[in-house]
C-alpha cells in the first residue's frame, strides 16, 4: 500500500493524465499550431504531430468501405509461399492505387500464407473487385516471321513471348508529354526489366535501321514490341488461324476473360507501339493519338501487372460511408450515455467516494482513447461496443472496494485504516477476475474470428487500464481527500456511522 | 500494486478478527437481510434455472438456431428505398429476380435481402434489378459469406469457448488449492464455477434458439457477434463467481466455528451488494447500447445484457450452493 500510495506514483499518474489528454487533444493542437480552423474538413489533416499520426483510425463498418478476403490458389511450384503473397500484395497494392484510396490496408493472412485480406475506405465492393481481380498477367511480345500466318496486324509474323512481363514493369502513368499537347503513357522499369528492355528494343531498332517516321523501310513489323494481357503460348500456336487472331487481336476485354466458357477467345491486345530508338535506363514512353481516358486505361492495364497466384474470393463486406457515420453518432451516443448513467448511479449510491471513483473513470476513459490513438488501435464497431462495456467493468473494482470499505467502517475501523484494509483485502477478488476476462480476450484475439478480434482488444485494453484506474487513481484520490477531515461525515461517505479516531 | 500473501491475510484477520467475530457472533447488530438462508432454499434456485434451461435445451435440440449470414453463408443486401415500397412489394419485386432471396424489414425504408450465394456479376444485376423495379436504392451494406468461412468462423467460435471455460477452470483450480483441502478443493471450487458458466451459456444460447429459431425473430440470430457476447458473459459470470468464491475463501479462515454452509451463506450475503450493484452499472450502460446503438448491435446488447443477468443469478444462487451439494457428497474438512 505504501507503494501504490506514495509520490512518485502520483507524479506517474499525473504524467499519464497530462499526456493523455494531450494525445487526446493532439488534432486540436495540431490545428492551433498551424493556424487552422478548430472544426470542420481541413485539407492536410489527419494530424501530423511529431513526426506520429495521431488520430482514430476507423474500421470499414465506420469510415464505410470494402473489406474482401481472397483465396490464394494455383501457387507456382518451387517458391517460397510467403515470397509469392508478399508479390501478390504488392500486386494488389499498385492495382487498388487507380482507385485512389487513402490508406488502404492490403494485409497477408491464413495460416500457410494462402489469405490476402483486403481493406479499402470509400470504394464500393463492385469497384474494388473489378480493379483487383479482373485484371490479367501482362506479356510483351516481338514479332517473328512465320510464312503460314495469314491475318492479324501483320501476315507472315506471329508474336513470341519476349520474357518481360508485368513483373518488369515498376509503374506506369499517364501524363501530358513535354511539349504539353498530347497525352502519353510513361513506363518504369525496374533493374532487371530495363536490361531486357534495353536488348529488346536495341534487336528491335536493329531489324531495320533508319529513323522510323520518316524512313519507310524502317517500320518493319520487327521493329514493334506488342503488349497483352493474358496472352499465352496457346494463344500464339493458334496464329496460323485467321479467325482466332482477329478474336484475340481485339482489345483487351476483362469481361470476357474473368466469365471465360471453355471455347471462347478473348481480347487480349493492348497496345503494339513502335520503337523509334533504343532504350537504356528503364524510362519508356509510349505515344500516339491518345485522349486522357485512353491514357488513362492504358496505364492502369499496365500498371496491373502479373499476378503469381490465382485469387477466390472467400468474403466480402461493403458499409456506406452514410452507414458508418450513422454507427459512429449511435456508438459516441451510447458511450456517452453509458458514462453518464454510471457517473451519476455512482456518486447517488457512494456519494464523496463515488465522486472519486467518477473522476478516476474520466481519468480511465482519457487514457484508453489515448492509448487507441497511440497504438493505434483501428476501431470497429464491436470494438466501441468493448470500449463502453469496459466503462461498465471498470467500476466494478471500485464497487467491490467501496462496498468492502462500508463494512470496514461497519467493523468498527478508522475511516483510514478502512480504506487500506478495503483495497487490500478486495485485491484478489479483482485480480483474479480481471486475470479471467483478460484470458478471454488473449483466446478470442487469437483463435476468435476476426470480426470479433477488435472487440477483444479493446475490451483487454480498458480492463487494464480499468485495474490501474481504481486501484491507483481511486484509492490516492480517496487517501489525499480524506487526509483533509472535512469528508469525515457519515452522510459523504455514504456509511452508517462513522467512528471518531 | 503488491500481492497479498495468504499469510499476511491471514496476520491481519487475526488482527482485527475480533471485531469481524464480534458481527458474526452478535446477529441482531446485523442487518435483516443477513438473515436469509439462501443455502437452505437452493433447490428452488436450482428449479428456477432448470425452468429456463429446459425449453432452451429442447428448442436447440428440435429447432437449434436461426443462423446469421456469418455462420450460414450467403449474400445479405441492407437496401433503403426512396419510393417507400412495402414489405410484399419489395418481396414480390425480389421473387421475380427468380434468385432465391428473402426479405426483412428493418423499420422505416430499410429492408434486409439475403440470397444464397451470388457470384460478383450476379449481385451487380440484382442491384440494378432492384433499382429497376423500386425505384432509386441506397444500398447501406453488402456483407457476402462464402462456405469456407462461415465454417471456420463456426469453428473458431466453438474453440474459443472451449479454450476459455478450460483456461478459466485451471485459473480458479490454482487460485483456490490453498484453501483447506488443497488441489481437491481447488477443483471444487473451479468445477462449481464452470458449472455456473455453463448454466449461464445454456441460458442465453436457450433463449437465443428460442427467440430465433421459435419466435423467428432477427435479433435472436446468432452471428460472431453472439459469440463475443458468450465469451463476455463467461469472463462476467465467472468475475461474480470469484467475488464470492474469495469471500468464502477469507471467511473458511476466520470463521472456524461456522459450518462450510453458514460459511457460504455468510459469502453470499456479504458479497451479494456488490455483485448486484456492478452487474446493474454494465447493465445500464448495455440498456444504453440496446436502445440507442441502432440495429447492428442490438444482437450483441440483447445476448449481454441476457448473460450479465444470468450471470449474477448464477454466481448468488447456483455456484456457491452448488459448491456446498458438492462438499456434502465428496467431504473435505
Amino acid at each position: 500500500m505504501q507503494l501504490v500510495l506514495s509520490w512518485p506514483i502520483r507524479l506517474f499518474v499525473v504524467a499519464v493524465l497530462i499526456i493523455s489528454l494531450f494525445v487526446d487533444g493532439a488534432g486540436y493542437v495540431y490545428r492551433i499550431v498551424n493556424k487552422l480552423p478548430l472544426q470542420g474538413n481541413v485539407a492536410g489533416l489527419p494530424p501530423n504531430f511529431g513526426g506520429l499520426q495521431l488520430y482514430f483510425h476507423k474500421g470499414l463498418d465506420l469510415a464505410g468501405g470494402t473489406h474482401i478476403d481472397y483465396q490464394l490458389t494455383n501457387f507456382p511450384a518451387g517458391q517460397n509461399r510467403a515470397d509469392v503473397q508478399q508479390r501478390t500484395i504488392q500486386v494488389i497494392n499498385k492495382r487498388v492505387n487507380s482507385l485512389n484510396v487513402s490508406e488502404p490496408e492490403i494485409r497477408g493472412a491464413g495460416t500457410n500464407n494462402d489469405r490476402i485480406t483486403v481493406d479499402l475506405a470509400g470504394v464500393n465492393a463492385e469497384q474494388a473487385q473489378k480493379a483487383i481481380g479482373a485484371v490479367s498477367k501482362l506479356v510483351y511480345t516481338t514479332w517473328v516471321p512465320d510464312t503460314k500466318v495469314t491475318g492479324g496486324e501483320y501476315p507472315g509474323y506471329k508474336p513470341a513471348l519476349s520474357g518481360l512481363t508485368g513483373d518488369d514493369i515498376q509503374s506506369a502513368t499517364a501524363t501530358i508529354d513535354s511539349t504539353g499537347t498530347a497525352w502519353v503513357v510513361n513506363i518504369t522499369f525496374t533493374s532487371h526489366g530495363a536490361d531486357t528492355f534495353d536488348r529488346l528494343t536495341r534487336a528491335n531498332v536493329a531489324a531495320c535501321p533508319g529513323d522510323s517516321t520518316t524512313v519507310a523501310s524502317a517500320n518493319c513489323p520487327q521493329r514493334h514490341l506488342a503488349i497483352w494481357l493474358d496472352l499465352t503460348q496457346t494463344d500464339i500456336d493458334h496464329w496460323e488461324d485467321a479467325s482466332y487472331v482477329a478474336k484475340v487481336s481485339s482489345p483487351y476485354d476483362p469481361g470476357c476473360l474473368a466469365t471465360q466458357a471453355a471455347g471462347t477467345v478473348c481480347g487480349k491486345f493492348l497496345t503494339d507501339p513502335i520503337t523509334r530508338e533504343e532504350i537504356a535506363g528503364g524510362q519508356a514512353q509510349i505515344s500516339g493519338s491518345f485522349t486522357q481516358q485512353s491514357a488513362n486505361d492504358l496505364a492502369t492495364g499496365i500498371n496491373s501487372g502479373s499476378l503469381p497466384v490465382d485469387l477466390q474470393v472467400l468474403d466480402v463486406t461493403q458499409v456506406s460511408a452514410t452507414l458508418g457515420a450513422e454507427s459512429v453518432k449511435l456508438s459516441i451516443a451510447a458511450g456517452l450515455l453509458g458514462l453518464a448513467i454510471v457517473v451519476i448511479f455512482m456518486i447517488v449510491y457512494y456519494r464523496v467516494p463515488g465522486f472519486l471513483a467518477s473522476l478516476a473513470l474520466l481519468f480511465y476513459a482519457g487514457a484508453v482513447l489515448a492509448i487507441f490513438k497511440l497504438v493505434p488501435v483501428t476501431l470497429t464497431l464491436a470494438g466501441i461496443t468493448g470500449f463502453v462495456l469496459s466503462v461498465g467493468m471498470a467500476v466494478d473494482a471500485n464497487v467491490l472496494i467501496f462496498e468492502r470499505f462500508k463494512e470496514e467502517v461497519r467493523a468498527g475501523r478508522t475511516i483510514t485504516a478502512a480504506v487500506d484494509a478495503a483495497v487490500r483485502r478486495a485485491w484478489p477478488a479483482i485480480r483474479d477476475s480481471n486475470t479471467s476476462t483478460i484470458i478471454t480476450c488473449v483466446i478470442l484475439g487469437f483463435v476468435g474470428p476476426s470480426a470479433v478480434k477488435g472487440f477483444a482488444i479493446t475490451l483487454a485494453i480498458g480492463v487494464f487500464a480499468s485495474l490501474v484506474s481504481s486501484i491507483v487513481v481511486t484509492h490516492n484520490l480517496l487517501a489525499i481527500v480524506l487526509a483533509g477531515g472535512g469528508f469525515r461525515r457519515a452522510g459523504l461517505l455514504g456509511v452508517d456511522r462513522v467512528r471518531s479516531v | 500494486m503488491s500481492d497479498v500473501t495468504p499469510e499476511q491475510q491471514v496476520a491481519d484477520l487475526v488482527e482485527d478478527g475480533k471485531a469481524e467475530q464480534a458481527a458474526i457472533v452478535k446477529p441482531a447488530a446485523e442487518p435483516r437481510v443477513r438473515r436469509l438462508n439462501l443455502i437452505g432454499k437452493r433447490n428452488w434456485f436450482f428449479a428456477l434455472s432448470l425452468i429456463i434451461i429446459v425449453p432452451g435445451i429442447v428448442s436447440m435440440a428440435t429447432r437449434h438456431f436461426a443462423l446469421g449470414i456469418d455462420f450460414a453463408g450467403g449474400t445479405e443486401l441492407t437496401v433503403n428505398f426512396a419510393g417507400h415500397p412495402s414489405l410484399a412489394a419489395v418481396q414480390n419485386a425480389v421473387d421475380a429476380e427468380g434468385a432465391n432471396g428473402s426479405v426483412i424489414s428493418t423499420g422505416g425504408d430499410g429492408y434486409i435481402i439475403r440470397y444464397p450465394p451470388l457470384a460478383a456479376a450476379q449481385l451487380t444485376s440484382v442491384q440494378a434489378d432492384l433499382k429497376n423495379r423500386l425505384g432509386p436504392t441506397n444500398v447501406q451494406q453488402i456483407l457476402e459469406v462464402g462456405g469456407t468461412i462461415a465454417g471456420e468462423t463456426i469453428f473458431l467460435s466453438v474453440l474459443a469457448v472451449v479454450l476459455a471455460s478450460v483456461a478459466i477452470l485451471l485459473l480458479l483450480a490454482i487460485r483456490f488449492r490453498n484453501v483447506p483441502g488443497g488441489w481437491r478443493a481447488g477443483f471444487q471450487f473451479g468445477g462449481s464455477a464452470l458449472a455456473a458458466l455453463l448454466h449461464d451459456v445454456f441460458i442465453l444460447t436457450g433463449i437465443f434458439s428460442i427467440l430465433g429459431a421459435f419466435l423467428k425473430l432477427r435479433v435472436g440470430e446468432i452471428d460472431a457477434f453472439f459469440v463475443t457476447a458468450v465469451l463476455t458473459v463467461v469472463g462476467f459470470s465467472v468475475h461474480d463467481t470469484i467475488v464470492v468464491f474469495d469471500r468464502i475463501r477469507e471467511n473458511l479462515r476466520v470463521s472456524q466455528r461456522l459450518s462450510f454452509e453458514q460459511v457460504v451463506n455468510l459469502s453470499i450475503m456479504q458479497t451479494a451488494a456488490r455483485s448486484i450493484i456492478t452487474s446493474f452499472t454494465v447493465v445500464l450502460v448495455l440498456a444504453a447500447i440496446l436502445f440507442a446503438g441502432g440495429t447492428t448491435l442490438q444482437g450483441l446488447a440483447l445476448a449481454l445484457l441476457i448473460g450479465i443477468v444470468s450471470g449474477t443469478y448464477s454466481s448468488i444462487f447456483n455456484a456457491a450452493p452448488l459448491l456446498v451439494v458438492w462438499r456434502r457428497l465428496q467431504p473435505l474438512r
